[in-house]
């Protein structure tokens, strides 16, 4: 039986309520995913707990990060002092508190740089291409031959062994992943129909850049810097290990875990507390993380 | 090997030549501009007289320019200078020595890594999904959360203190370098964090690979699962593997900067740590120079790895 074109429907087939699709932005749909994943979870509560833990430091922490006691050293864990206490009988916990601070302002700092400077670049590699491109993919890769942790080493003995010049001596050697992403992503999104669209109609390179490409490029970009942070903490934390991060006494995770490293046998507990802290830190970047990437990855979407 | 491959090598060598000394380049003139006073200022007080000799012997005394001309000629002869430190000490010999070590533990801790992150990424493929699967992965996210002093300080209790308990004192580890079996805890404490990354990566790739079409003609045409595993699903699961061995021996050798400090390793990385903390800066020029050209040639070595895996590449 053929329909003639125009030829009214059975009217089993006409519903007065037609059905719409649910409408759900990739950005409803990541978040419903990630809150689906246990492991992201559990990085965002530990997450959570750290930023707590690192405000509250600032105005209250059980004791002084810096007291020194005249009294017991390399004590372990009491109902007084929960974490016990190290070579110079300062609290452990307390100097935890503080060092979480510490670790998330460089963490959150050098993810802003290195953001900053990522984006920039990749932004004008992938939109103007040709002689720019080369250019910034030659640095790219120069950069990726460079041995990072001596250049920051470098970079703060030559500038100063402040947090913020921690922070940007460890972005310096780490935006190339973040450069090398937003290219990536601009390079496809600049063909796309809308950005030609918005070209049609007179758009300036800035706007389109700023307004089309930069914020379709947004997840990607969120999941990299993610990824950032854990990395900056760990730089931090290794060069306080060796002695040339902040300047002690200010209390930070790596310089606790190398003064307690001459008294493992004795007293574990003084390496223990900061290197688990540190652990469970950088296990919750990196879960939440993967968690984003899942989430925001179209290919797995529902 | 191709005349095309030999070309290709020593481009590549120019190249790094090239990097190692633009790298070197900006170090010296970032230290010879931007720190205040001189190399001795902060010594204990010499005479004016020593110190002038003491700055011309160094050719301190020159203007920056001249200084970098006399420093870029020796470095092109292959000759680093003096330590400022340790008066008469030659720099090339001696970071020649340390790299030795260095590059030896990197090695190591380079196997260790390949082989750890294989074994775990092909059971946890092999087995998806099931317990095997389960420990192997969250192993994996585990190291890569726990940076290499962390791992590096559980190791040195256990192996130095708990076995020499359980053990009565017969085995244990002691700290140090020499000995051959003294190599075995740095290494896997440097190579641990990235035995993971190559753990999830095997995993995923071997996922893919496993599922495709001529895998599947090979089980069905009754090969031993050995077989298919290691030479159909194994070799081409390598590949993406193989790329990122760039990147990780970046890693284990900046990691080395870290774990021979621990370990009191006399290489490459406990140099520097010391030089810079004794102001040696002839040597901190010097151990960026040899880190560059270390990282070019272990990276050049990689890259001729691929055409041996995928005959699809060729130089």
């Amino acid at each position: 039986m053929a329909t003639l074109p125009g030829a009214a429907l059975p009217e089993e087939y006409v519903s007065d309520v037609y059905e719409m699709p649910e409408q759900v932005t990739l950005w409803q749909d990541a978040w419903r995913r990630v809150r689906r994943n246990k492991l992201a979870l559990v990085g965002a509560t530990i997450i959570g707990l750290l930023v707590v833990t690192a405000v509250v430091s600032v105005f209250w922490t059980p004791f002084p990060v810096w007291k020194q006691a005249i009294g017991p050293t390399y004590e372990g864990l009491s109902a007084k002092h929960l974490l016990g206490l190290d070579a110079s009988g300062r609290d452990i916990l307390s100097r935890i508190m503080g060092g979480a601070l510490i670790s998330l302002q460089v963490g959150v700092g050098t993810m802003l740089i290195v953001s900053l400077i990522g984006i920039a670049m990749g932004l004008l590699a992938g939109f103007y291409r040709g002689v720019v491109d080369s250019v910034i993919s030659t640095l790219i890769n120069i950069w990726y031959g460079i041995p990072d942790l001596l250049v920051v080493i470098l970079l703060v003995l030559l500038f100063g062994r402040s947090l913020a010049n921690i922070a940007f001596a460890i972005a310096v050697t780490r935006w190339m992943d973040m450069a090398r992403l937003v290219r990536g992503q601009t390079f496809a999104l600049r063909e796309r129909e809308f950005v030609e669209a918005a070209r049609s109609t007179g758009t300036r390179n800035l706007a389109i850049i700023l307004r089309h490409i930069l914020p379709n490029a947004l997840g990607p970009i969120l999941v990299q810097a993610t990824y950032a942070v854990p990395q900056a903490i760990l730089f931090e934390a290794f060069l306080s290990y060796l002695g040339l991060g902040v300047p002690p006494p200010t209390p930070s995770w790596g310089a606790m875990a190398a003064d307690g490293f001459h008294a493992l046998e004795l007293a574990p507990h003084i390496v223990l507390a900061p290197a688990i802290a540190l652990s469970l830190t950088l296990m919750a970047f990196n879960f939440v993380g993967d968690g984003l990437r899942d989430a925001l990855d179209p290919r797995m979407r529902r | 090997m191709t005349r095309g491959t030999l070309v290709y090598i020593i481009q590549r060598l120019l190249l790094i030549s090239f990097t190692a000394v633009a790298i070197s380049s900006i170090v010296f003139i970032g230290e010879h501009a931007l720190l205040p006073g001189d190399a001795f200022v902060s010594e204990r007080p010499h005479n004016p007289r020593e110190l002038a000799m003491l700055l011309h012997h160094f050719n301190l005394d020159l203007p920056l320019p001249e200084q970098y001309r006399i420093w870029v000629t020796g470095v092109l002869h292959g000759n680093l200078g003096e330590s400022l430190v340790n008066r008469g000490v030659q720099i090339t010999p001696l970071l020649i020595r340390e790299l030795g070590t260095s590059a030896t533990l990197g090695a190591a801790a380079l196997v260790f890594t390949v082989g750890l992150g294989l074994l775990l990424g092909l059971f946890a493929a092999l087995k998806q999904n099931t317990w095997v699967d389960y420990v192997a992965s969250s192993t994996a996210v585990v190291g890569y959360s726990m940076p290499n002093f962390v791992i590096a300080t559980v190791l040195v209790l256990v192996t130095g203190k708990l076995f020499y308990i359980w053990t009565n004192g017969v085995f244990f580890y002691e700290i140090g370098w020499g000995k051959p079996e003294q190599i075995l805890v740095p290494a896997i404490a440097l190579g641990f964090p990235y035995a993971s990354i190559v753990a999830r990566l095997t995993r995923a790739s071997m996922l893919e690979v496993i599922r495709q079409d001529y895998v599947r003609t090979a089980w069905a045409k009754g090969l031993r699962p050995r077989v298919v595993i290691i030479r159909h699903a194994l070799r081409n699961a390598l590949i993406p593997v193989v790329t990122i061995l760039g990147p990780l021996s970046t890693g284990i050798l900046t990691g080395v900067v870290v774990i021979e400090n621990i370990f009191g390793i006399p290489g490459l990385g406990k140099e520097f740590i010391d030089s810079i903390l004794n102001r040696d800066y002839n040597i901190v020029i010097g151990v960026f120079t040899f880190y560059a050209a270390l990282i070019g040639v272990v990276n050049l070595g990689v890259d001729l790895v691929y055409p041996v895996l995928d005959p699809r590449i060729r130089y």
